[in-house]
């Protein structure tokens, strides 16, 4: 089976400093990979260079078997990259049906079928009662939902999350965290940032982990919890996961 | 048994992209007021707030619905109004072609501007439609043989209707009112649009709309050259109207800011606000100008600058906004 991402040797320079710092990874079809790291590690730079964001300073980025490398981020949506902002940034005037709807629009040109279709979506992650409502009057667990909705109605092979259960109640994690699990097996690779580790190391079948722009370890999510290396960067202590 | 609401087909207040018929009546007034005799002493007043409805609509497009605030809008107008006034002086052209090749040259104009500009953001792209306007008066200005210079451009008064000339007000009252109609038209059109719903997620978030398949650049360069363009046909029938022109008033700073001004007090990115707009500033500039102008110089500008401010404190979203207040006032809930 062909890789649906692959990553090799990329790089990101900001002025002097090495933000990506030659990492390279491949995504199988159907994989969750979670990706860790403590803060400034360079997991949302890390995005910014997969959804065409950021240009990469070297390095290439393989989507599904085309080179997406310098490409912009519209582009690399329309070919089937749904991603979330790890800050919220929906479309504020609108309502949150309408901020749903130009996501759909990748997949159904007519107004009505991407309004059934972003309905759909929204029933899907849980906004029922908040489909007429704007924007702008959601909470933060609310809006971490439309992220979630517009970056799944867009029909993608690959989503990008970003710490979308950060600032959750316990049981809004656990009913997002099983909705992430049940993603693959509906055809949607996900690769997923999160610093709720309990929710990831839970979810995940592979996990990455990097700090200061490099991989340091990568693993089945039992192992990375084990794993010295990223005891000492990140965990500070061995995770049980059980 | 539940008495169960059901909503009209057609809505009493404005709505995005449907008809309602607050719009259906201001329709059926404004088609009143044109007819001769119902209001002789205001036809000129009822025409500009025509013509600048519709201009204020033109803009509405980039700057209400694309976020594109642009203070260079006399430019396209400028455009518009040289483009069938040179083709009708000197080439014999009739304005009604006219009109439609300078609503073309000023599309490119649009477009070439968004290219240049539209990467900026907020008030550095504000800035740069500043300066792309002085840039296109200077040059009309210098360009003496093509323009008339300084000394402006007179199109010659006999009534001929391919000439788009008219001895009566009441028939340029009916062609201003046919320009804002069409506008309000493509507005609405817009408003229902994939493309409309495109520009509203640029204005509101670039960033998550470039996440969504949305190419930016591409469209507020779209937004921009419909803009330019229908600005442009306004150009053209206010030199027909006026029968006159010359950069410094055409091309002027002062008109692309009424022009941003007349959508701003009327409501931002919707169809009805910068109409609303027109007919509450226009005969208001109009009135105070011909009623002060003379008795005390500045007097007008005064009150004019004075109730934007008070219109701008207590409606910041427009006419439009607090109409839309009042369509969810619920007082006895």
């Amino acid at each position: 089976m062909s890789a649906l991402l692959q990553v090799n040797n990329i790089r990101r320079a900001f002025r002097t400093t090495l933000a990506i710092d030659d990492v390279s990874f491949d995504v199988q079809p159907g994989e969750l990979l979670g990706l860790i790291g403590p803060n400034g590690a360079g997991k949302s730079t890390l995005f910014n260079l997969i959804a065409g964001v950021l240009p990469s300073t070297s390095g290439q980025i393989i989507f599904d078997g085309k080179r997406v490398t310098g490409w912009k981020s519209h582009d690399i949506a329309r070919i089937g990259v749904g991603r979330t902002f790890q800050i919220p940034k929906p479309y504020r005037q609108l309502s949150v049906v309408e901020n749903v709807m130009l996501s759909a629009f990748l997949r159904e040109k007519s107004l009505a079928g991407a309004r059934r279709l972003a309905e759909a979506t929204l029933v899907d992650v849980g906004l029922t009662d908040y489909i007429e409502a704007p924007a702008s009057s959601l909470s933060v667990g609310l809006l971490k939902r439309l992220e979630v909705a517009r970056a799944l109605a867009m029909g993608p092979k690959l989503v990008l999350f970003d710490e979308i259960v950060a600032g959750l109640t316990p049981t809004e994690v656990g009913a997002m965290t099983k909705f992430v699990a049940a993603l693959p097996s509906r055809g949607i690779t996900v690769i997923w940032v999160e610093h709720v580790l309990y929710a990831i190391m839970k979810t995940a079948t592979r996990m990455l982990v990097i700090n200061r722009g490099k991989l340091i370890a990568e693993g089945a999510p039992a192992a990375i919890a084990r794993h010295p290396a990223v005891v000492k960067a990140y965990l500070g202590e061995e995770m049980d996961i059980a | 048994m539940s008495v169960e609401f059901r909503p009209t087909r057609i809505s009493m207040l404005p709505k995005r992209g449907q008809i309602s018929w607050f719009e259906i009546l201001s329709l059926s007034i404004s088609i009143l007021l044109i007819i001769p005799g119902i209001a002789p002493n205001f036809q000129d007043v009822i025409l500009l707030s025509f013509l600048f409805g519709g201009l204020a609509l033109a803009w509405n497009i980039s700057g209400g619905y694309a976020g594109l605030i642009s203070f260079g809008h006399s430019a396209f107008f400028g455009v518009g109004a040289y483009t069938s006034t040179i083709l009708l002086v000197n080439y014999g052209v009739s304005p009604w072609i006219g009109v439609w090749i300078g609503a073309l040259f000023s599309a490119v104009l649009g477009s070439v501007l968004a290219l240049i500009c539209a990467r900026l953001r907020g008030p550095f792209f504000i800035l740069s439609t500043l300066a792309f306007a002085e840039v296109v008066r200077i040059g009309a200005l210098n360009w003496s043989s093509l323009t008339g210079g300084p000394e402006g451009l007179s199109i010659m008064p006999t009534p001929l209707l391919t000439n788009m000339v008219f001895a009566s007000k009441t028939t340029y009252a009916a062609l201003m009112l046919t320009y804002l109609v069409l506008v309000y038209f493509v507005t609405k059109s817009l408003e229902a649009s994939r493309f409309g719903y495109y520009l509203l997620a640029i204005r509101d978030n670039e960033d998550a709309a470039s996440a969504a398949g949305v190419n930016p650049l591409a469209g507020k360069t779209a937004a921009l050259a419909l803009s330019a363009a229908l600005t442009g046909v306004g150009g053209s029938l206010f030199a027909q109207y006026f029968l006159y022109l010359d950069p410094t008033y055409m091309i002027s700073p002062e008109l692309s800011f009424q022009f941003a001004l007349l959508p701003a007090v009327g409501g931002l990115g919707t169809a009805v606000g910068p109409v609303l707009g027109s007919f509450l500033i226009t005969p208001l500039s109009e009135l105070l100008r011909s009623h002060l102008g003379n008795a005390a110089a500045g007097l007008h500008l005064v009150i004019y600058s004075f109730s934007l401010v008070i219109v701008m404190l207590y409606f910041p979203t427009g006419v439009a906004g607090a109409l839309n207040r009042v369509s969810h006032w619920r007082p006895f809930s």
